[in-house]
């Protein structure tokens, strides 16, 4: 039986005042003037780590430490972040997190004998929800939660916007092909793959002047509002007449219905926001252009972007390789009983860096729209994340970056590292750092939302001592 | 059923599978015949898939279908359950699917109502001029046109509410206009896109037959992936689709209509997953393997195996033909890869028959055989999978975390060895042997065929050992190559146990539950006694109680 999008957060415990158990409700002088916007863009394998890595001279490594990188030459950038030194000043590169979450679930699947561990499947259930995955009887796991895209996208919801919009390609190495939003437990948020199709959704909100404005055309384009409001009166007239389950879907269907009725011309043709992207470039960029069109004409403030992994021959590597052999020869000590392979490493170093080249695009796309006394961007935190901490499917010591100004929430042109100093769940691994879950408190906090938890709050160490998860990573924020 | 492994071995063996037998001695004939009191499943509401909403707007307006339909935007993909699009608990509505369905909408409406002849032609009026022949006319046009998109009569409250709108709307506009928008209207209704079904006044946990309309759309949507034509739609209005008899001579009739050719096709490509071919990872192959592999290639073998499928049952040929017949319909690229005469003309389909040395039904067939490899090796686990998990209905596992699953290589300086030699040491561990003696039992039998699917007698100069071993099925023992194998395969009760499962789970849009397990299971046991007939099965179970009845559930 499936919940509404109201009730599943009652009962997932958000929308409530969650209890504070650390750290100060944040305390913002006022609301922002200009909204707050958030982009995921998640690259599917991880980040390679001597690709994203950059030394802290003289800091000692069991302690919070950090680099600015305001004074740094491009070559004093690591080779993953040098395609991002124009904005160093708005990067926050963090070092250290651990998917505590993932690997409390990998923990709690091996106790119980049976499920599904695929390492990739878990990661990508996981990476959005910092909750367990859902297993199902016979095929592979799958996402046991809303996403943090989809929690911001209903505490955000407003006629005239799209919630969320969902962006991307299907990730599919080997047999994972799961995708990394979701509206529920099992329920994968639709994802859109076609930039002109995704252009077309933004151009319902935004209805261009007529050129013929008392037209036939005109008015029969003009009723659209009228025909959607006899569909969901039908939706509405039906929904009593079936059993529960039948129930649900057709008032949820009637929901969308009116939230599209609502949505149509929202922007009216006064408006000095222009639809138009750019068509030329590959598909990826082209969303990094429609992400700066929504964002401009506020048809949405959340965006969820899967960026896909390319076919070998894109970035000159041969035809019968892939990137997923790659990773697992990537580093030292390599996985999955391969041997360390430096044309491997080279291989994941290069998708790193094409990676980063399209996160400065869509860097320079936010930071073109000017917005107040600034841009977008600095009203914007983009959220470069990964779902396996390293290629070789470890689910800790991950490199996340975070880009923009989220309206000054966190303190930027700082390249920080965690240290790694609790148990992990799971045994003969190393000590582990913060869980990923308080990267997504922060970020829920720096969208205004008062959460002080998200998904999973404690995990126990192999040694059975308490891991907290819960509380916003202090460390990242600014005064 | 697979015991539970301990966790050392690599079996992380998930949850029992619903339903699924394995091997359970044939019980006696039972005939199939309609018991009220039979206890079904659940009804859950369905709406009309992708493809079944695009086969209906085809059907309904065939015309229109060929100018608007290179037009359409593309409908976000249904959420596959157990490999079936039309998975009911799946359906959840979405922003996208639903902006989707107003634009389809609208350009059907607009290109039906694009002058005047074609709106006369849509509502059967050609006069409007007056307010009273308006009326009277859009009457008309709601109940007929609603009546063929709704699959049954328009209620009286339905006919009042969208008459109001089409008067208001022909205020403002004009009477095609109204048209046009009472048409995008209805079709985004759910009335249109989903197939709601009355629900009886009966205590709950009653099972009751549905009415006639509802069994109409049962039928239509399952052995046509679409809407009932006419002659459905008379026998529900005489309420002539509740005997035994009466459904048989429908399905009969419709199974014998072309429209069946998509059920035929659209439940073994679903079941057995032959799509995987299309997947990006199959649009090359290494030059070792083939040079001239192209996307083209890829798009070829698909529609080599959809030809297979539908022609050999479409001529009456059964399941176990699709697994054991060496007929082919094949273009100059399959027959270079099937080392055929090349057809007269290259660009054509043309039927041949394969070696019958070297080839059979599915599981020979380039579509599964490099479907189911890399680029530029086979991967005898990989096929061994899917053969396990589609056709025996077994439960698919996940290699634990940390092992190698990267495609093994012979060393630098090594000697030669065959694929199967450098899997046979991978996987020797006991650690590992406790999935691989099955999958590999399976796949090293296939080793004939290179990552194309190409026949081989050699490996890397050495000889090519096609020996294999069955398990988890009623025919367990040793084969030889994949001829033998579909041939053990297609006599399976294993096999037939679990194509009806799948079977039945597409025609009801779920799994069956436990107290469908009688059912099901007589229903394989005709199969199997049938040799496989997929029509006569199709027919089974249109006539069974799960496709027949609703259950009463509390509100």
């Amino acid at each position: 039986m499936r919940l509404n999008r109201r009730q599943l957060l009652q009962a997932l415990g958000l929308g409530a005042a969650s209890s504070l158990i650390r750290g100060e409700p944040i305390a913002r002088a006022s609301s922002p003037t200009y909204p707050s916007r958030i982009v995921f863009y998640v690259q599917p394998h991880g980040h390679i780590p001597n690709a994203f890595n950059m030394p802290i001279p003289g800091a000692p490594t069991n302690q919070f430490a950090e680099l600015s990188l305001a004074n740094l030459a491009q070559s004093e950038l690591s080779p993953t972040l040098q395609p991002l030194y124009a904005y160093r000043d708005r990067l926050l590169a963090i070092e250290g997190l651990s998917h505590t979450s993932a690997l409390a679930d990998i923990a709690a699947v091996m106790a119980a004998g049976s499920g599904d561990l695929n390492n990739h499947q878990v990661g990508v259930a996981d990476v959005l929800t910092g909750s367990r995955a859902l297993q199902r009887p016979g095929i592979y796991c799958t996402g046991g939660a809303m996403t943090v895209d989809q929690v911001l996208a209903a505490r955000l919801s407003a006629p005239g916007r799209f919630d969320s919009r969902v962006y991307g390609f299907d990730y599919i190495p080997n047999s994972v092909v799961s995708p990394f939003s979701y509206l529920g437990p099992g329920q994968a948020t639709p994802m859109v793959s076609d930039p002109a199709a995704a252009f077309q959704d933004l151009l319902g909100y935004i209805t261009p002047a007529s050129t013929t404005p008392n037209s036939r055309a005109a008015l029969l384009a003009s009723m659209r509002g009228s025909v959607l409001d006899s569909v969901a009166d039908e939706y509405n007239l039906l929904a009593p007449k079936l059993d529960a389950e039948g129930l649900l879907k057709l008032q949820q269907h009637r929901d969308l219905v009116r939230q599209l009725e609502l949505s149509l011309g929202a922007i009216g043709s006064g408006s000095t926001c222009s639809p138009a992207y750019d068509t030329t470039q590959i598909n990826v960029r082209q969303f990094m252009s429609l992400i700066q069109l929504a964002f401009t004409c506020d048809l949405t403030r959340v965006v969820a972007f899967t960026a896909p992994v390319p076919l070998c021959p894109v970035l000159g590597y041969p035809a019968d390789a892939t990137f997923h052999m790659y990773a697992h020869q990537s580093v030292n000590p390599p996985s999955c009983g391969q041997t360390f392979s430096p044309y491997a490493a080279q291989a994941m170093t290069d998708l790193d860096a094409w990676h980063a080249g399209h996160v400065a695009y869509l860097l320079q796309q936010l930071d073109s729209v000017p917005e107040g006394s600034g841009t977008i961007l600095d009203h914007t935190v983009v959220v470069w994340i990964t779902e396996l901490a390293t290629p070789t499917h470890l689910h800790y010591n991950a490199y996340t970056l975070l880009a923009g100004g989220c309206n000054g929430f966190f303190d930027t042109g700082r390249y920080v590292r965690y240290p790694q100093t609790m148990t992990s769940p799971l045994p003969n691994e190393p000590p582990i750092g913060p869980a990923h879950n308080r990267l997504l408190v922060s970020l829920m906090q720096a969208m205004e939302q008062t959460d002080t938890s998200f998904g999973m709050t404690s995990a126990t160490g192999v040694d059975g001592s308490a891991l907290s998860m819960v509380g916003p990573l202090m460390e990242l924020e600014g005064t | 059923m697979r015991p539970l492994l301990p966790l050392a071995a690599c079996g992380l063996v998930a949850a029992v599978y619903a339903g699924c037998s394995n091997g359970d001695p044939a019980s006696p004939s039972l005939p199939v015949v309609t018991v009220p009191s039979t206890p079904v499943g659940p009804s859950p509401l369905r709406r009309l898939s992708d493809a079944e909403y695009l086969n209906a707007l085809q059907d309904l307006f065939p015309a229109l279908t060929a100018t608007v339909g290179p037009t359409l935007p593309a409908l976000p993909p249904d959420v596959a359950v157990a490999g079936f699009d039309n998975a009911a608990e799946a359906q959840i509505p979405s922003d996208v699917l639903v902006a989707r369905y107003e634009s389809v909408a609208n350009l059907y409406a607009a290109a039906a109502c694009v002058d005047a002849s074609s709106v006369a032609a849509l509502v059967g009026c050609a006069d409007w001029s007056t307010a009273a022949l308006a009326t009277s006319c859009a009457t008309q046009f709601i109940q007929q046109t609603g009546a063929r998109l709704f699959r049954r009569p328009v209620a009286s409250d339905e006919q009042a509410r969208f008459l109001l709108h089409f008067q208001a709307w022909r205020a403002t506009i004009d009477f095609p206009g109204a048209v046009q928008l009472t048409l995008s209207a209805m079709l985004q209704s759910p009335q249109f896109i989903y197939r709601a079904e009355p629900l009886p006044a009966k205590p709950s946990g009653s099972v009751v037959p549905v009415d006639s309309y509802a069994m109409a759309s049962r039928l239509s949507f399952f052995l046509w992936q679409s809407v009932p034509d006419d002659a459905l739609m008379q026998a529900a209005a005489l309420d002539q689709l509740q005997t035994d008899a009466q459904i048989h001579a429908q399905a009969t009739r419709m199974l014998a209509d072309p429209r069946a050719l998509r059920v035929l096709w659209s439940f073994p490509r679903q079941w057995l997953g032959l799509d995987q071919i299309l997947l990006a990872e199959d649009t090359a192959r290494t030059p070792q393997v083939d040079p001239f592999w192209t996307t083209s290639t890829q798009a070829s073998a698909y529609t080599e195996t959809q030809l297979f499928v539908q022609n050999v049952l479409g001529q009456g040929g059964t399941f176990r033909d699709l697994l054991t017949s060496p007929r082919a319909w094949v273009n100059g690229e399959m027959a270079r890869i099937y080392q055929v005469e090349t057809p007269i003309d290259p660009a054509a389909w043309t039927e041949v028959t394969l070696s019958p040395v070297e080839r059979a039904g599915l599981l020979t067939r380039v579509s599964f055989l490099a479907g189911y490899s890399h680029a530029g090796a086979t991967s005898p686990p990989v096929r061994g999978n899917a053969i396990q998990l589609r056709i025996l209905c077994s439960l698919p596992i996940s290699p634990p975390p940390g092992v190698d699953l990267s495609q093994p290589s012979i060393p630098d300086g090594g000697g030669p060895e065959t694929n199967r030699q450098l899997f046979e040491q991978r996987t020797a561990p006991a650690f590992c042997q406790g999935c691989h003696a099955g999958l590999n039992g399976f796949g090293f039998g296939l080793e004939n065929y290179n990552a194309e699917g190409h026949y081989q007698t050699t490996d890397d100069t050495l000889p090519v050992d096609a020996s294999g071993t069955i398990t988890g099925t009623d025919v367990d023992g040793p084969f030889v190559g994949g001829l033998d194998l579909s041939s053990r395969l297609s006599r399976s009760r294993t096999v037939h146990d679990c194509a009806t499962q799948e079977l039945v789970r597409f025609a009801l849009g779920r799994a069956p539950t436990s107290v469908e397990a009688t059912e099901v299971a007589a229903l394989a046991t005709s199969f199997m006694q049938s040799e496989g007939d997929l029509r006569a099965l199709l027919l089974d179970v249109v006539s069974s109680p799960s496709f027949r009845m609703q259950l009463v559930e509390e509100y």
